[in-house]
């Protein structure tokens, strides 16, 4: 055992017990350990905001440089603030106009390439999947999985004949997604809950290398 | 209420308790269970392996925070320790400012293992607000997104970076991502705009939605959580390109037996569920 001297691991120590004590029950560690959280995190997300965005992005190029072309950005930010003043509440919707547009002609092409086009491609059969019988199997339970989950999303027709049993087939496959998803997300909380006994174990105590 | 009854009203401490043994105890007494390489993993590896010193620089975005250290942090030592060892290039940034912090954590850690120049063998840009127009950016000029890297200097100073204008100067990118901003994006744009290649190292938690990506070739490579990570330490050490004690390989025992406590739980859960249905 070779506990750790440093002042800023027994810290640490500290509030990971202290939210750790919840699983007991509520009590004023585990609060205090939340509030500090909060209050950091907000004077951190401020502090950022300032130091990598506002300053350097306008304070910087406007005040310090003297680029006058930095006043359109200026004018366009300060009209999220009209939202506080009624007779000018309307203008608030220029940025946001201006970030729709923006966002929406660099993000649909790019969305359509990314999940539309290369996805069907890939759900398609093709002659290369077939050149081992395992890729070729694997190629046909991706087609069946995709069509009949598609099916089962499908609702302009009564599901009856033919699209009743594919619509329960894509309930099986939708089923085995969250399934796979459940058992990622166990997993991750299992990841979260060793990486701090290590550093309790390990960091703190010293009992792990 | 009889024993199968009172199996759907286990305390929730008892729960907590156990689970907290079944993953302690194998951390201090390892069991040694082996680890199995996903294609997926070998994938990426094998990627970074087919790089040489020659080769163009790799691109590793830590977009992460400290809440997601357990599983990506030992993806970005395994990764740099690959190609450090094999005198790969290395690029590092961040999309997540808390990245930063990670990134510089590992060069401290790497640094007592491999004696690499700054500028010459690697490279850290930072981390710069606005995802998108930062992924785009770089497709088209990497300094012009990032004059100067994270410690002040000129990029163009840097004889690494000389070379480097945007993605076709890249040989590969990782992205360690714990959700948004992260592979997402990079994906949505390096990859399906800029055609770069890119490797996935993810949260467990976004596993499943990556897998698609990898079926289609679109991701070359994928690490999943803390598995994935010591599956990479797993190929690392097999290559000899590092040796010891990773935190990924060490948790994975820990990972195993909580399963599996999982796994009990909840199959006695559902035999007292339709016991006591069955009752009703």
């Amino acid at each position: 055992m070779n506990i750790s001297p440093d002042p800023w691991v027994w810290l640490a120590a500290f509030l990971t017990l202290c939210i750790f004590s919840f699983l007991y029950r509520d009590n004023v560690l585990y609060r205090f350990a939340e509030h500090l959280f909060v209050g950091v995190s907000a004077g951190y997300l401020v502090a950022l905001t300032w130091h990598n965005q506002i300053y350097p992005n306008l304070i910087v190029p406007l005040f310090v440089e003297g680029n006058l072309f930095y006043i359109i950005p200026l004018a366009f930010a300060l009209c999220y603030f009209a939202r506080f003043v009624p007779r000018f509440n309307h203008m608030i919707r220029l940025p946001i106009a201006f970030l729709l547009g923006w966002g929406s002609g660099v993000a649909i092409p790019a969305f359509f390439q990314r999940d539309i086009l290369r996805q069907t491609q890939g759900t398609l059969l093709v002659r290369d999947a077939f050149t081992r019988w395992d890729s070729g199997l694997w190629a046909v339970v991706i087609l069946v999985g995709v069509v009949s989950t598609l099916i089962y999303f499908f609702f302009s027709r009564e599901r009856k004949g033919i699209i009743k049993p594919t619509a329960n087939l894509g309930v099986i496959f939708i089923m085995l997604g969250f399934g796979a998803s459940f058992g990622y997300t166990v997993m991750a909380r299992i990841s979260l809950l060793i990486g701090r006994l290590q550093f309790l174990l390990g960091d703190w105590l010293g009992i792990i290398r | 209420m009889n024993f199968l009854e009172s199996l759907t009203k286990i305390p929730r401490r008892i729960i907590f308790l156990t689970i907290a043994i079944a993953v302690a105890v194998p951390l201090i007494i390892p069991i040694g269970i082996p680890v199995n390489v996903m294609p997926q993993s070998k994938k990426l590896f094998d990627a970074v392996d087919g790089l040489t010193s020659d080769s163009k620089p790799v691109l590793i975005s830590c977009d992460f925070d400290p809440q997601s250290l357990p599983e990506l942090y030992p993806m970005l030592l395994a990764v740099m320790r690959q190609c450090f060892s094999r005198n790969v290039k290395v690029i590092l940034m961040a999309l997540w400012p808390q990245g930063t912090g990670m990134v510089e954590m590992g060069l401290e850690e790497l640094s007592q293992e491999f004696t690499k120049e700054y500028g010459v063998d690697y490279v850290f840009l930072g981390y710069k607000f606005g995802v998108a127009a930062v992924v785009l950016g770089m497709g088209e000029n990497i300094s012009g997104v990032f004059p100067v890297d994270y410690y002040g200097t000129p990029l163009d100073s840097l004889q690494l970076m000389k070379p480097v204008r945007n993605y076709k100067d890249i040989s590969l990118i990782v992205t360690l991502s714990t959700g948004d901003p992260g592979w997402r994006q990079w994906l949505l744009y390096a990859q399906s705009r800029y055609g770069a290649r890119l490797g996935v190292g993810v949260t467990a938690v976004s596993a499943a939605d990556v897998y698609p990506y990898v079926e289609t070739g679109q991701v070359t490579g994928l690490l999943a959580g803390m598995k994935g990570a010591s599956e990479y330490e797993t190929l690392v050490q097999r290559k000899g390109y590092a040796e010891g004690i990773f935190r990924a390989s060490q948790g994975m025992d820990a990972q195993s037996l909580g399963h599996l406590l999982i796994m009990i739980f909840i199959i006695l859960g559902n035999v007292g569920y339709f016991y006591t249905r069955r009752k009703r």
